[in-house]
């Protein structure tokens, strides 16, 4: 079953001194959530960006997956700690994704845990969708 | 320029059937979300999810985007509309992929006629980012909004 997701966008002005609103997300769990190029290149000042953004769906869809293949594999997580940070490069795009979880697991080992994290990486479909980026790293451990 | 890094994080609890995710965008500050298996595939229920978060981070990329090429153009938008559906469905044998990014953008543009606003869409669209990243997976339409 295929599942859509929409979000509208406004934008009013020039890009440098212009701002923008991100808004009338579909499911009203946020927004509206103000953005402007200085704070997407600069200091952020409170607010998002679509970095940011990609960085929260990321680390929420690989949450998932790694819960999924825990949860499969018959040792479902107690807790995963996890958090994506996104590089992006003005002229280049974004060229790095770096993903670090901790997770509490009863019942798997480290080497167990080391082969799901690296699972979820490969197939959660925020990762596929984003494998075009030049690297993605995860750094998994065992809490 | 400088790199530009952002982050957010999740605390996930418990298995993915029963489980429960809290979301915070850690750069900025902006938001702390819950979301679930349940509100991701099926009904949202007010709970975002990473597809929404895709849409959310494309359609403010585009909006950019275009922005800075109506500029470009001598026609800086006095507002600009743009509406971002991401798609995620069941691929076989490839399990749940995120297939489609529909954009649609429209606005108010002084001294920009159809034909200009259309072409700056199009440069917006190769200029996006993350039109070019998530060509590698999915397809990305791009179409204006009646004006």
């Amino acid at each position: 079953m295929a599942t859509d997701r929409t979000v509208s966008a406004t934008w009013n002005g020039s890009l440098l001194e212009g701002s923008g609103t991100i808004h009338s997300v579909g499911s009203g769990a946020f927004g509206p959530l103000p953005v402007s190029w200085a704070a997407r290149a600069e200091d952020p000042n409170g607010l998002t960006s679509p970095e940011e953004l990609i960085a929260a769906a990321h680390a929420a869809c690989y949450s998932m997956a790694l819960s999924s293949g825990l949860s499969k594999a018959g040792t479902p997580p107690e807790q995963l700690d996890t958090s994506a940070t996104v590089t992006f490069q003005p002229g280049e795009g974004i060229v790095r994704i770096a993903l670090t979880v901790r997770g509490t697991v009863p019942g798997i080992d480290a080497a167990g845990f080391a082969e799901q994290a690296e699972a979820a990486k490969k197939g959660c479909p925020v990762s596929k969708a984003l494998a075009g980026v030049p690297e993605i790293t995860l750094d998994a451990e065992l809490v | 320029m400088p790199r530009i890094v952002r982050k957010a994080d999740v605390v996930w609890q418990g298995s993915i059937a029963r489980g429960e995710g809290t979301l915070h965008a850690i750069s900025s500050g902006a938001f702390t979300l819950p979301y679930t298996n349940a509100s991701r595939i099926a009904d949202p229920e007010g709970k975002t999810s990473p597809e929404e978060l895709l849409a959310a981070a494309h359609a403010g990329c585009f909006t950019m985007s275009l922005g800075s090429e109506l500029a470009r153009a001598g026609t800086p938008p006095e507002r600009l509309d743009v509406r971002c559906t991401i798609t995620m469905d069941e691929v076989e044998g490839r399990g749940h992929q995120i297939v489609h990014s529909e954009i649609e953008a429209g606005g108010q543009v002084p001294n920009c006629d159809d034909a200009s606003f259309a072409q700056a869409v199009e440069a917006a669209d190769a200029g996006c980012p993350f039109s070019a990243l998530i060509r590698a997976s999915a397809t990305v339409t791009i179409s204006v909004a009646p004006r």
